[in-house]
């Protein structure tokens, strides 16, 4: 009987443990993001200043947001920067891709230099980043010593131009890891079709652009997907860079956000924004989830 | 992938290569050699490159004067405590999601990365609240609390990734060869999954290593990390390069190392194992 009871206890427990053991990751991750969040979407209707504050307001911060000039121009510079991001990272990357496909001798170690920005700190790219930038010191002053008088390059002191200064920085720290996307789905592309073109006398042009490239479909969208998420989430690259100046030259939704909370106190302005910023990263995010989840089952 | 490529063809592909490798490690170069210049030879007209009189004097007196090794101590335990407690946590949740797999597993892993996506922002209040509740605010306990949540979605599924990879079979074989749960566990699971949980491990404490929104937001004088040294170097100091440069080199240099050794886990956990 003893013994029968405690094989009942054990396959219970076989059934058990495997849900038992996974339930504290998953119950962090559920309270931690969407509980917090929800909190989040809360305190975007309510009038907290300084303070978490709970009068319900309503839209009224979202109404007050849309208005602020200081908002729209956070958008339009991640409207600009987002897509020269995105699309440089994404072209530089499957460049630099084809290029280390082309038996590189040293191809591994050449492949973590590619590699390394993206595993240095924003903060600490962002501060080389803005000296090199200087027109003082970097650059600029450099080609100058060096007998080119007329050089001229002070971007990131110029309103109209240090936007493209943090595109340079970003896109410099992310490019070798898009290549590595780009290169791994290189490798995983069918040899034998490959053969059976050349046999045909495709050229290497034709070979790229009618047979690699589409095949790498996949790899574009998880790039695109990781390229997008990463720059709506850019802040620490812009605080170390240029801290959103000149003026609000460089001012992304992210500092924004940062600056009305902590700043100006106006928490309810700055959670309003840091749900829409939540709404468009769900927006990209959900399609491409739900295509993987198809594909896979 | 075989394509005919010339010997010519090749030689020029290496040394543009090497060219392009260069330009992108360039600003990591020309940073280290700062460090090594007088405050006069970092401004020089022109730049000098490797002939000047190498000094340390910039790390000595960035050590004096900002206490490095405290802002290296509070990294160290920051990213490693983050990093090992979740690692401590999320071990048991990957185990049963790759061995005991059930219908709703592939579903819970993407929600749970799905969660790594979302940018910081929409759970900073809450956080910043609770912390001043708690009193937790400018302390190595609560940061480790903190990173270690927002990167247990990423642990979860590398380790998963990783036990995927231990043969079903080999489980099978011990079982029926008499072995128990837990002889099964400590001498045919652990050691097959221990290179699975050292980069999980490694690529974890690089990127709590890297964390700057949190440890900029949450700390203060107390507990603040390298980033936040090198936050605090780069505005009222800005004229002096080459103690900037001493310091940027003493925050990046653990990474330097790592980095070399985690190339593969930084491709694969940043993507979100989209790369393997």
């Amino acid at each position: 009987m003893a013994s029968n009871a405690h094989a009942d206890f054990r396959s219970r427990l076989q059934v058990w443990l495997p849900k038992l053991v996974l339930s504290p990751s998953l119950a962090m991750v559920l309270v931690f993001v969407y509980g917090f969040i929800i909190f989040s979407v809360y305190l975007s209707f309510t009038d907290s200043r300084l303070l978490p504050s709970y009068g319900w307001v309503g839209w009224e911060n979202y109404s007050k947001l849309w208005r602020l000039s200081h908002w729209e121009i956070s958008l339009t510079n991640m409207g600009v920067f987002a897509v020269l991001y995105i699309g440089i990272c994404s072209i530089l990357g499957l460049g630099l891709a084809i290029f280390l496909d082309q038996k590189i001798r040293g191809e591994g170690f050449i492949r973590t230099i590619y590699l390394y920005p993206m595993a240095l700190s924003f903060i600490v790219t962002g501060t080389a980043w803005k000296w090199f930038l200087d027109p003082g010191i970097g650059l600029e002053n450099v080609m100058q010593s060096w007998g080119w008088t007329g050089f001229e390059f002070d971007w990131i002191k110029n309103r109209d131009f240090a936007i493209y200064t943090v595109v340079l920085a970003a896109v410099w720290q992310t490019s070798g890891f898009v290549m590595a996307m780009f290169l791994a789905g290189l490798r995983g592309i069918d040899n034998e079709m490959l053969k059976a073109a050349q046999m045909d006398g495709a050229s290497n042009w034709n070979l790229y652009r009618r047979i690699i490239i589409p095949q790498l479909r996949p790899a574009f969208l998880s790039a695109f997907v990781i390229l997008s998420h990463l720059a709506i989430k850019t802040f620490d690259l812009v605080i170390a860079l240029t801290g959103g100046g000149p003026g609000r030259a460089t001012e992304l939704p992210a500092t924004f956000m940062y600056s009305y909370t902590f700043t100006r106190n106006q928490m309810g302005i700055g959670a309003a924004s840091a749900v829409i910023m939540l709404m468009t990263i769900a927006a990209i995010m959900i399609p491409y989830l739900y295509a993987e989840l198809r594909e896979k089952k | 992938m075989a394509r005919s490529v010339t010997t010519q063809r090749k030689t020029i592909n290496t040394v543009l290569a090497w060219a392009v490798g260069l330009l992108i490690f360039f600003p990591i170069l020309w940073t280290i050699l700062t460090s090594f210049k007088t405050e006069a030879q970092a401004i020089n007209d022109p730049p000098i490159w490797f002939f000047f009189d190498w000094t340390l004097e910039n790390y000595s007196v960035v050590q004096e004067r900002s206490n490095y090794m405290k802002f290296l101590w509070n990294s160290v335990i920051i990213a490693g405590g983050s990093t090992v407690l979740g690692v401590i946590i999320a071990i048991p949740a990957a185990w049963s999601m790759a061995f005991v797999p059930s219908k709703r597993t592939k579903d819970i892993l993407l929600w749970m990365l799905s969660t790594k996506m979302l940018p910081a922002v929409g759970v900073l209040y809450p956080i910043y609240l609770l912390f001043i509740k708690l009193g937790l605010l400018d302390s190595r306990f609560g940061l480790v609390i903190v990173l270690m949540l927002i990167n247990l979605p990423i642990i979860v599924w590398m380790l998963y990734t990783y036990f995927r990879e231990i043969p079903g079979e080999i489980l099978e074989a011990a079982r029926m060869d008499g072995a128990t749960l837990k002889e099964e566990i400590i001498y045919v699971l652990t050691p097959m999954a221990i290179p699975g949980i050292a980069s999980t491990l490694l690529l974890n404490v690089i990127l709590a290593w890297n964390e700057a929104f949190w440890t900029l937001n949450l700390t203060a004088a107390n507990a603040a990390p390298l980033t936040a040294f090198i936050a605090s170097y780069s505005s009222p100091e800005g004229l002096f390069y080459a103690k900037l440069s001493a310091a940027s080199v003493m925050a990046i240099a653990p990474i330097l190392i790592m980095g070399w050794f985690s190339q593969k886990q930084l491709v694969r956990g940043l993507t979100f194992g989209a790369v393997k």
